[in-house]
């Protein structure tokens, strides 16, 4: 008895599961696992995206390893990810450990204003950002003739030196919020008698960090790692509405630079190529700072 | 030694349930340079969006004549202008209908979906599982151009249908998984109880599990609520008619018709902006608990 019972539950099993997970299945088979699989099946192909569409064979991957715009922006996608880390995670790091244990008043109204930029769209910021590096009116040239420095100011984003130093700015403004809020619940966690300890020990609030709060929060600083890494790869809005990846391909990031060679030059077969690849690298990406993290993490310890 | 000794008494008598980092050794000049720092930094951070207020009330003129200034006297009129034709509130309308939409259909799924997971053990689900954590690295952009063939194909390139399909699909990875971790807080006994009372699989589920899980349901509800209203790739490719356009899109659009009045340009930000901001401040609690998940789940 027990045995067709129990295959019966099992067939009860799969049919329910089938059914409850069947939505959600299909929705990602047909708009992100079909897509992709035919961006790779593109990948091989030169198409401007209406008619007939040709195999290429290897063409476009050739063409890629040659592409200095590809891999400028590609380099580009890897300094907001560095970024990222040092401005967002670190940062963050740094301000909620100071907001749970240093200033605990001013914490919910700091992360309050902190958050803000998180939840508005990434246009509205960005276009108020335009105002802030306008070569004309803007409000930084402003402040620069204000306090003496004239020789300074410039057209911050129409400038290809300062243009990606300037996106950088305000990405990681922009979404440190998040990494504090992630940060501050982390911190939260941690048992109060792990920081009484401290206490006894003399340690001061520098020591307390690096010894008892980050090792601590480890897993969470690997997770957030992550987190910014994977974003980096991902960024599109804030780009494309301050500089569309100019001037001359200095801001491109890959996200930008597949729409405009998809959607802008109708080169949908190599816009397809540029995604395939940037698939593989996120993935290999991904891997090597896990490993990274892996090794720091017995390095502590 | 004694010092630390007095610290850590003084903390034990201090450390009441609930309270945290209060009865911390105290450091006065340290706690003053952390409170100058975060002043300015937050001013920083915060700033533009004053200037913002306060500058989409100028005059053109008075714009133009001085960025930093305060307005001399309040353009209420900017809003008007910035309104006027209407089609601000269009685009609102057409981003309160994808996000509401989206929303629902996302939400809906990924707690059937993340009950699944919890619920049920069959050979195949750790496939499943892990295919959504590997979705959940992949942007967007990668699967544009085939989308954009695929919606054409289907007819639905430049709907707002086919703006909602994709965007669910993305959203859905990091929504189930924030369910699939409340349901597994859910005790199994009351998911026993519930499924051997004679119920049917779909009636347990509906009956008793639904209702239990509402909060984790408005918390997946604002975190995609927030990604929706805000997306912009999506919209930007698979929309063309102004009529159809979405707010953050449309916005754009705004901006090129309008490169000459600052203020009223401002204005029109400042409104695109409110929404969220409203939503932020009202239900902050929610927001934050949603951002939270959300972020970690990935």
């Amino acid at each position: 008895m027990s045995t067709s019972t129990r295959s019966r539950a099992v067939r009860r099993d799969a049919r329910a599961a089938l059914l409850f997970l069947a939505p959600a299945v299909l929705f990602l088979a047909a708009f992100v696992a079909y897509p992709l699989l035919t961006a790779g099946v593109l990948s091989f192909h030169s198409w401007d995206g209406v008619s007939p569409r040709q195999w290429t064979g290897l063409a476009n991957y050739e063409r890629l390893l040659g592409d200095r715009i590809f891999w400028g922006s590609l380099r580009n996608n890897i300094l907001v990810a560095l970024t990222a880390i040092v401005f967002q995670v670190g940062v963050g790091m740094v301000i909620a450990y100071w907001l749970v244990r240093v200033v605990p008043r001013i914490k919910r109204f700091a992360m309050f204003l902190y958050v803000v930029p998180v939840v508005i769209s990434e246009i509205c910021i960005g276009l108020l950002w335009g105002f802030v590096y306008n070569p004309y009116f803007g409000l930084l040239n402003g402040f620069l003739n204000a306090v003496g420095l004239d020789e300074l100011a410039r057209g911050w984003l129409g400038d290809r030196s300062t243009a990606m130093p300037a996106v950088l700015v305000v990405m990681n403004l922009t979404y440190l919020g998040l990494y504090i809020l992630l940060f501050v619940a982390a911190f939260e966690n941690v048992d109060k008698a792990v920081y009484d300890a401290a206490a006894i020990d003399g340690a001061g609030h520098y020591r307390t960090f690096f010894s008892v709060s980050v090792p601590m929060v480890w897993s969470n600083v690997q997770a957030t790692t992550l987190l910014a890494v994977v974003s980096s790869f991902k960024t599109f809005s804030l780009v494309y509405v301050l500089t569309r990846g100019g001037p001359n391909n200095a801001t491109d990031v890959v996200s930008t630079y597949l729409f405009q060679t998809g959607f802008g030059n109708f080169e949908a077969g190599y816009a397809s190529t540029i995604g395939f690849v940037q698939i593989l690298l996120t993935a290999a990406v991904g891997v090597f700072v896990l490993g990274l993290m892996r090794r720091g993490k017995r390095g502590a310890a | 030694m004694t010092s630390s000794t007095i610290h850590v008494t003084r903390q034990h008598t201090k450390a009441v349930p609930g309270t945290t980092g209060r009865g911390r050794p105290r450091l006065g000049v340290g706690a003053a340079i952390v409170y100058l720092i975060l002043a300015v930094h937050l001013t920083v951070v915060i700033f533009p969006f004053l200037w913002m207020a306060y500058s989409s009330l100028k005059s053109n003129k008075d714009f133009l004549a001085s960025v930093w200034s305060l307005p001399t006297n309040a353009q209420w009129a900017n809003y008007g202008t910035a309104l006027g034709d209407g089609k601000l509130l269009v685009y609102a309308g057409n981003s309160l209908a994808i996000t509401v939409v989206s929303v629902a259909l996302t939400v809906a799924m990924a707690t059937a979906a993340g009950y699944a997971f919890v619920t049920y053990r069959t050979r195949w689900m750790p496939w499943v599982e892990v295919s959504m954590l590997v979705a959940m690295a992949i942007p967007a952009y990668v699967a544009l151009v085939p989308l954009v063939a695929t919606l054409r194909d289907a007819g639905l390139l430049d709907t707002r249908t086919g703006v909602v399909l994709p965007t669910v699909a993305f959203n859905l990875p990091v929504s189930v998984l924030i369910m699939r971790a409340f349901f597994s807080t859910v005790p199994r006994s009351l998911v026993e109880a519930a499924r051997v009372d004679g119920a049917s699989e779909l009636r347990a589920f509906l009956r008793v599990m639904v209702p239990i899980a509402r909060p984790a349901m408005f918390t997946t509800a604002i975190v995609n609520t927030i990604w929706v209203w805000n997306d912009f790739l999506f919209p930007l490719v698979l929309l063309n008619t102004p009529s159809k356009k979405t707010l953050p899109l449309g916005l754009t659009d705004y901006v090129g018709e309008r490169v000459t009045d600052y203020p009223v340009l401002l204005a029109a930000i400042l409104l695109a902006a409110l929404g969220s901001f409203v939503v932020y401040a009202a239900l902050q609690k929610h927001v934050i608990g949603g951002l939270t998940s959300g972020a970690v789940k990935q």
